[in-house]
């Protein structure tokens, strides 16, 4: 987790664009909030190492987001489960599981459906607000934080040994 | 554009995908091995063990070599073992840890064979061994365990309520309290010595002379005085012949209650305990019985074993509301359903000691409400050792929460030889027989019903005997006749207790033989329990048979005290009257007699005067 957290710290003390700290983070999110061994995870994964994403938040983004999962997990599940059984949605269900794809996509599985769900409502406003929190802390948050005291004894302790390893 | 995109991840996308298609190339086999022993032991509670399995790739599938799955009762023995088996699956559902098995074909299927070392599990190792078959072996036939499990006479009058007992007890409440009123109304009844007494005084009243007026007045009113005495009496008697009569009625019927009572006892007794011959005078029982016994015990044994793989199907769908929190697949109507596990159609092929049968199943899975069709199981037999032809089907149907599994069996030309009857010495040497068969058992919540019936046509039959009792070469002879019999069987109620009927036409013909063996037990029986109603009878009537002669004889003393009495009264006035009636005539007759004699004389004397 340390290192996940200073490999984040790179990033964002990097040259790396905010956009690709901010992509990394929204698509851990359906990683973390649906059941890890899915079809759908794995097209996730190839999105990741396809576009030039940073793999360390995404990784970092995946540890977050499953301690977040623990929370809402039941409220995923509860989602999944009317979705599935909507009457107005049930032609649609039903004509996505004659398909083999979409059952490998495991669309009929409550937990799935809902976090997926809950993911992808939460991705484009998570995209915009992590935009902004990365531009904010490189702009004005830095500078200043370099120069606090207490970053000065983190410096000095273990944390930053790992930190200056991965920075290189 | 392209500057988005990180060809180096791309191809360490696919190094990863393709890293973990290897490894299920290479750990496939090992894992589904691993996983067959395991969840199979489990199941079947002893050991399974596959020598290899491995994976092939077109088609996707897997090829098991000797699968062995030991008997948990009976540890150096295998349930069943096949050489070879091949399945091929479905990748898409397999990606989703579903099994789904297109084809299944086993080859050399076998039961009950040796093992060479123990099919225990660790955990049942002590306790496996217990209540094995072989046990079961030993036990005896329908006849010797009929007449073992009889209960001796004294056994069943201490466990039985009888009526005998109860009609005893009813006989001498009423004896007792009839013996009371009796004894208080005799008191009012005059004894010998007051009768001879009366007879003095009636006596002296009706024969002295009477001197006067007063005399007379006098006698009449003693006379009278005695009248009324007469008159309590004689009501104190009728009272008392009364109370005798009705005493003597109720007496009798509680006397005859009694002396029917071990009759219905007996009739009871005989009842409950089926020491009627029409009950085990049933061949087909002896035919079969213990035979099909087995074969129940045997199919009964698999169907425990596989229904709880049916039951849980709709598990899924009938739950409405979510209980756990990593979610459930909900199934939409389609034509290719996926349920957990599922074999589309299997073939095997089974060595057994009747010959070869070739069985074939067909959308076998727990989960039928999910797939919306039955499974389907055919076993099909022909040219077997004794059987020309064979056909089992099994329909077991666990869609809705009730499951209907459905059974037909046809079996033609069946031959039979060498079936010990267990009576008499005797033997079905050969025969040919026709079964046509059905069952189908319901499952309820917790609760399977049975409702079955087997019918069979026999041809050609032999029978023969080597008992040299009486019965025995009756029961010889009488078989000699039979050359064809039916048999009806049914079997109905819970499916671990079900009620079993055995019918035959056979029984009919050698009923009058089987009875004559069953009622020499049955005679014994009952001359045993005669006798202990009887000792019944003697020790609740017995004491009072004294009594009861005494009544009567003490009614015949009263009705003649009663005569005695009124014969008395009467006579005796009678004649004092008539006494006084005469003398009265007497002296009037005399006195008209003297007045026409002086009537006469003076005319007499007239008529001398005249001439």
């Amino acid at each position: 987790m340390l290192s996940m957290l200073a490999n984040l710290l790179k990033a964002l003390n990097s040259e790396t664009a905010p956009w690709q700290i901010s992509l990394a983070l929204c698509l851990s999110l359906p990683v973390a909030l649906t059941p890890f061994w899915g079809l759908h995870n794995l097209l996730i994964l190839l999105l990741v190492l396809l576009i030039r994403t940073n793999i360390a938040s995404f990784l970092f983004g995946l540890a977050l987001f499953s301690l977040l999962a623990m929370l809402i997990d039941p409220l995923s599940v509860r989602l999944g489960e009317s979705l599935l059984a909507n009457p107005a949605l049930i032609d649609t269900w039903t004509s996505l599981y004659q398909s083999d794809f979409w059952r490998l996509m495991g669309f009929n599985h409550t937990l799935t459906l809902g976090g997926f769900v809950i993911a992808l409502v939460s991705m484009a406003p998570l995209f915009a607000v992590m935009q902004v929190l990365i531009k904010q802390y490189r702009s004005k948050v830095m500078a200043w934080v370099n120069k606090l005291k207490i970053v000065q004894a983190l410096k000095a302790s273990k944390f930053y040994s790992i930190y200056q390893s991965v920075a290189g | 554009m392209l500057k988005w995109i990180r060809w180096s991840g791309l191809i360490g996308f696919a190094a990863v995908v393709a890293l973990l298609a290897a490894f299920f190339l290479l750990a496939a086999g090992p894992l589904v091995k691993m996983a067959i022993e395991s969840v199979g032991s489990k199941a079947a509670g002893a050991k399974v063990s596959v020598d290899h399995v491995s994976l092939t790739l077109s088609p996707l599938g897997f090829e098991l070599q000797h699968l062995m799955v030991a008997n948990a009762d009976k540890p150096m023995e295998n349930l069943l073992e096949f050489d070879s088996a091949v399945a091929t699956v479905d990748l898409g559902p397999l990606l989703m840890g579903k099994g789904i098995i297109d084809d299944l074909s086993v080859n050399t299927l076998r039961f009950n064979t040796a093992r060479t070392t123990s099919g225990a599990l660790e955990k049942k190792a002590d306790s496996g061994t217990s209540g094995s078959g072989q046990d079961q072996d030993k036990e005896p036939g329908i006849t010797e365990a009929l007449v073992s499990q009889l209960p001796s006479a004294e056994e069943i009058l201490a466990r039985e309520s009888l009526k005998t007992e109860a009609a005893g007890k009813a006989f001498t409440e009423t004896f007792d309290r009839r013996q009371q009123q009796l004894d208080t109304a005799l008191a009012d009844v005059p004894d010998e010595a007051a009768l001879k007494q009366y007879e003095v005084e009636v006596k002296a009243i009706t024969t002295e002379k009477i001197t006067s007026l007063d005399d007379f007045n006098q006698r009449k009113k003693r006379l009278e005085a005695l009248r009324d005495q007469f008159k309590a009496d004689k009501k104190a008697v009728n009272s008392a012949k009364d109370l005798i009569g009705e005493t003597r009625v109720e007496i009798t019927q509680r006397l005859k209650d009694l002396k029917a009572a071990p009759g219905e006892d007996l009739a009871s007794i005989r009842d409950k305990y089926q020491l009627n011959a029409q009950g085990a005078a049933n061949l087909s029982g002896l035919l079969f019985g213990n035979q099909a016994g087995e074969w129940a015990t045997e199919a009964l044994y698999w169907y425990e074993k596989i229904k709880p793989y049916l039951a849980s199907g709709d598990d899924e769908d009938s739950e409405p509301e979510y209980q756990r929190p990593d979610g459930r697949y909900i199934h939409f109507p389609t034509n290719n359903p996926w349920p957990e596990f599922l074999v589309r159609h299997s073939g095997i092929s089974a060595e057994t000691s009747a010959g070869n049968l070739a069985i074939t199943g067909t959308d076998l899975t727990h989960q039928q409400a999910v797939l919306g069709r039955p499974a389907r199981i055919d076993i099909d037999g022909a040219g077997l050792n004794k059987v020309k032809g064979l056909k089992l089907n099994m329909i077991l149907d666990h869609r809705q929460a009730i499951g209907r599994d459905t059974l037909t069996l046809d079996v033609t030309d069946w031959q039979l030889d060498s079936v010990n009857l267990g009576l008499g010495d005797t033997q079905l040497e050969s025969a040919m027989g026709q079964l046509q068969g059905m069952a189908q058992i319901t499952s309820g919540k917790g609760k399977d019903e049975l409702s079955s019936r087997l019918q069979g046509q026999f041809g050609q039959a032999a029978f023969s005997g080597a008992g040299h009792t009486v019965f025995a070469q009756e029961l010889t002879r009488a078989l000699a006749s039979i050359k064809q019999f039916t048999i009806d069987a049914r079997a109905s109620g819970a499916l671990t207790s079900p009620k079993l009927e055995f019918g035959s036409d056979i029984d009919k013909q050698l009923n009058s033989a089987f009875n004559q063996r069953l009622r020499e037990q049955q005679d014994k029986l009952e001359a045993k329990l005669q006798s202990k109603l009887n000792d019944k009878i003697s020790e609740y009537a017995g004491p009072y048979a004294d009594d009861l002669q005494a009544l009567n004889t003490a009614d015949g003393s009263l009705t003649d005290k009663l005569a005695q009495l009124e014969d008395m009264a009467r006579a005796e006035l009678d004649d004092y009257v008539a006494e006084q009636k005469q003398e009265a005539k007497d002296k009037a007759q005399a006195k008209a007699d003297d007045e026409a004699d002086k009537l006469k004389s003076k005319a007499k004397d007239k008529l001398k005067s005249l001439f």
